[in-house]
């Protein structure tokens, strides 16, 4: 290769590159040290013109005058003018340094220079690296091709225990490659849970020209109000002041008023929303508090989640243990639902989740929750990236609008999946993320077309690498509704 | 003596008037910049960048007596009249172990219907070494100097002083191209009408200067820099207290032989501001037609802090740029396959931060 190293600043190394090198942004180099012991594995995040001495004049000299650029002829019989053109069109590479190489491995070291004029550097194809980085594993998910067209391949257990965040601006793809995810979860056995915003989840066990797929008899969606209704007789108490006190923002002592008229209604056997109605009626408190319980009480009622008819009622914790069993999606489609509802029935499907987590009934679970602040309480934010963890629940994010993902969860992200961003305010929310440094999101993010995907944390080792997103054969349903699409 | 032939093409399609260029002086810098270059094949060869500008010391051997105290004052004529500019610059781009390599290369810029053309020639680059430098230069000098039926014995300029010579050889060639080839016109020369030495001989400048007018073109030669002066003062510096523009005419100049003024010498406050150049006009040229000529100018050209702008952009055009510069030394590195070498700089080496490099000393 043409190019020279130039600078070491930090972590940052500038390469001097010259115009017939076809180096891009994402793309590895390997700097070899004269000595041969030591290698410099770098990622070139930027390319830069080279800042040449006197190209501003040259610029101005060639400036238009008076609109029009100043005609002439150059009799140049050396024929100086091409070596010119090469001077100026010289570039700078930034890169930064991602790994040393020593002995055949890798540490993440930028403590050592190489030699600047006797160094070597040349392209470090991705199957090179993807070798030297030992990205693969038992269970290959294949994301994509790299830009060489390399198959990337991550490991499933790579998300296992993980919090993954899948971020980009709309129609970016980020609902795609959250459905390739789950897809290959489920194909390896595991229980996924999907918080379906927009109902894009639905058709996952058909293919696009809807037939079934693979995937028909493992993906069970639950629509609320519709074929997922429970009674209260399947609630635990808990469970239900949560969704009161979280989603219905039940004061306190209407809430140990509440507390009371449940007790009672268990001791009597009749736990059902009719007699819930006529406690409260007849609960002898003050009127404040009997007004704040029936407005809650209608909230559940009005949801039509609740049910008193047993037939009616959908029992998901079976759902769930036939996940386990056998490997399965629960898409929760929560299209068409209204945003209190949403919420009770978030509660419910969290409590309920925490519930078989702790009894072991369930050993754990991946959670794919699209745009969920959207549903999500400020409290289970902390929860879902520090107990819930503990309990086995392992959630991937997935949202458009990366500020309304909290700053600690960000930093203890440990995959991101990155597609493009444009905006400024929007990348710098994501390079809060620990896995990632600032740099290369800001750089590599902006630039990506549809559908490619920065992929960063543990799933690549921590090498970030650019990738196009395998197509799907399954039924889309996240496509936006257009006025004029039969026009066209 | 095996030179390399390079096919010179003339450019047929520029609107530029060329009833017939003589391009027998490119040709002979061609020639000589190939050879000088291949005796510097697999030298060692150290990096620097220096510019050259023409000496302006044949004003120190002219005594001025007086201003002529009435100003010409002027008013632009906007006949339509074709300003066209010459100018030259010369570099070295780095030291061998024998000498040094210098590249020099020339600008034509016309004006006519309001639009700027140019014509670059060059960069030509020379090795001039101390046993190829007499070579070189009278080489260059006999192929110009056969024309104007001249011949130079006694040249045999000092290294140093060879980036400066080429290029005025070269820029004695277009100025007498130019002359040639534009009629009606007004020719900007950057300096002065002064000759008398070897770089400017007298016979060649009247030659140019001949030709012009043969072709009703006026020769107007701008100085950036001046010596002259006038009870103490530079004559450009001299308040005449006249709203611009004008010109005051600086009579009874009288240069010690063999220097000789071919044009009359006047100040030249073209615009406000106080910017004032020294004008040297043909002095074949009948006074009135030399008004004449300034106030075409004037309605014919930007002319900008007094300075007319087809003659700044002549300079700009020839001036190398640190990126050509570069872009040379590449190309000689390359094809000519010297070795850069990085030899101390002995000022730094001795002094520290208080050696300013070698252009101090």
């Amino acid at each position: 290769m043409l190019v020279k190293l130039y600078k070491k600043e930090g972590n940052i190394v500038q390469i001097l590159s010259f115009p017939n090198e076809t180096v891009e942004k994402g793309d590895y180099l390997l700097i070899e040290d004269p000595n041969g012991r030591k290698k410099l594995i770098i990622q070139v995040i930027d390319v830069q013109f080279a800042n040449i001495p006197g190209i501003l004049e040259e610029l101005l000299r060639s400036l238009p005058d008076g609109g029009e650029v100043l005609q002439g002829e150059n009799f140049d019989p050396l024929e100086i003018a091409p070596h010119i053109t090469y001077i100026q069109d010289a570039r700078l590479l930034r890169c930064k340094i991602r790994a040393t190489m020593e002995n055949g491995s890798l540490r993440p070291s930028s403590s050592w220079l190489p030699s600047r004029p006797r160094s070597t550097i040349k392209k470090l194809p991705i199957p090179a690296l993807l070798k030297l980085a030992k990205i693969d594993g038992k269970l290959p998910i294949i994301l994509g091709s790299t830009k060489d067209s390399t198959v990337l391949t991550i490991d499933a257990s790579s998300l296992d225990g993980r919090l993954n965040i899948i971020t980009g601006k709309k129609e970016t793809g980020k609902s795609h490659l959250s459905k390739l995810l789950m897809l290959n979860l489920v194909r390896y056995g595991a229980a996924v849970v999907v918080f379906d915003l927009n109902g894009e989840y639905v058709s996952l066990g058909m293919t696009s020209d809807e037939k079934r797929n693979a995937y028909y008899n493992k993906i069970h969606v639950l629509t609320p109000s519709q074929n997922f209704k429970v009674t209260l007789k399947q609630l635990h108490l808990h469970v239900l002041l949560s969704i009161l006190i979280h989603a219905l923002h039940l004061p306190g002592t209407s809430t140990r008023e509440f507390r009371r008229i449940w007790q009672s209604l268990k001791e009597k056997g009749s736990l059902n929303l009719y007699e819930l109605g006529e406690a409260i009626r007849n609960w002898s408190c003050n009127h404040h508090v009997r007004d704040a319980l029936f407005s809650r009480y209608y909230a559940l009622v009005n949801s039509r989640f609740f049910t008193d008819n047993l037939a009616e009622a959908m029992l998901l914790k079976e759902s769930l243990l036939k996940a386990k069993k056998e490997g399965g999606a629960i898409i929760i489609n929560l299209r068409n639902t209204s945003s209190i509802d949403r919420q009770i029935v978030v509660e419910y499907v969290l409590g309920k989740l925490v519930e078989l987590l702790t009894s072991w009934k369930l050993k754990a679970i991946f959670l794919f929750a699209e745009e969920a602040h959207l549903y999500l309480r400020e409290t289970y934010w902390d929860d879902i990236v520090t107990r819930m963890r503990h309990f086995g629940i392992f959630t991937t994010f997935v949202t458009n609008q990366p500020d309304t993902i909290r700053e600690n969860i960000y930093r203890q992200a440990d995959n991101i999946f990155l597609l493009n961003f444009t905006n400024e305010h929007d990348l710098e929310a994501v390079s809060r993320a620990a896995k990632v440094d600032a740099e290369t999101v800001k750089s590599i993010a902006k630039d990506l077309p549809p559908h490619q995907c920065l992929v960063l944390g543990k799933v690549v080792k921590d090498f970030p690498i650019v990738v196009q997103v395998k197509a799907l054969d399954i039924k889309t349903m996240g496509e936006t509704r257009l006025f004029f699409r039969d026009t066209n | 003596m095996l030179i390399e032939q390079l096919a010179i093409i003339t450019t047929p399609k520029y609107s530029f008037p060329q009833p017939s260029i003589n391009m027998l002086l490119p040709q002979r810098f061609i020639e000589l910049s190939i050879l000088s270059l291949k005796h510097a094949k697999n030298q060692p060869f150290q990096l620097s960048q220096q510019v050259f500008q023409q000496d302006n010391n044949l004003e120190q051997q002219i005594e001025t007596t007086q201003i002529k105290l009435q100003p010409t004052l002027l008013k632009p004529r906007s006949e339509e009249t074709l300003v066209a500019a010459v100018d030259t610059s010369s570099i070295k781009i780095g030291e061998t172990s024998k000498g040094m390599i210098i590249a020099v290369r020339g600008a034509i810029i016309w004006k006519q219907k309001r639009n700027y053309r140019y014509l670059r020639f060059g960069p030509f680059i020379f090795h001039v070494t101390e046993q190829n430098k007499k070579e070189v230069y009278n080489a260059l000098y006999r192929t110009y100097s056969i024309s104007s039926h001249e011949h130079n014995h006694n040249c045999s300029p000092s290294i140093l002083q060879m980036p400066t010579r080429i290029a005025s050889l070269l820029e004695r060639w277009l100025q007498d191209t130019l002359s040639r080839t534009v009629s009606n016109g007004l020719v900007l020369f950057d300096g002065s009408l002064t000759s008398g030495i070897a770089e400017t001989s007298t016979r060649q400048m009247k030659e140019i200067l001949g030709n012009a007018r043969k072709r009703e073109n006026i020769v107007l030669a701008f100085s950036k820099m001046t010596n002259l002066r006038f009870n103490g003062y530079l004559i450009t510096d001299v308040a005449f207290g006249y709203k611009p523009p004008y010109l005051f005419e600086i009579n009874g100049l009288k240069p010690k032989p063999p220097i000789t003024l071919l044009g009359d010498v006047y100040v030249a406050r073209l615009t406000r501001g106080n910017y004032a150049f020294r004008l040297d006009i043909d002095r074949e040229v009948p006074s009135k037609q030399k008004v004449e000529a300034v106030e075409k100018l004037m309605g014919n050209d930007l002319l900008i802090q007094s300075y007319p702008e087809t003659l700044r952009l002549a300079h700009i055009f020839c001036t190398f740029t640190a990126n050509e510069v570069i872009a040379i030394q590449h190309f000689i590195a390359r094809k000519y396959d010297l070795r850069i070498i990085n030899r101390p700089d002995m000022h730094r080496l001795l002094f520290g931060p208080f050696g300013k490099g070698e252009s101090c000393s």
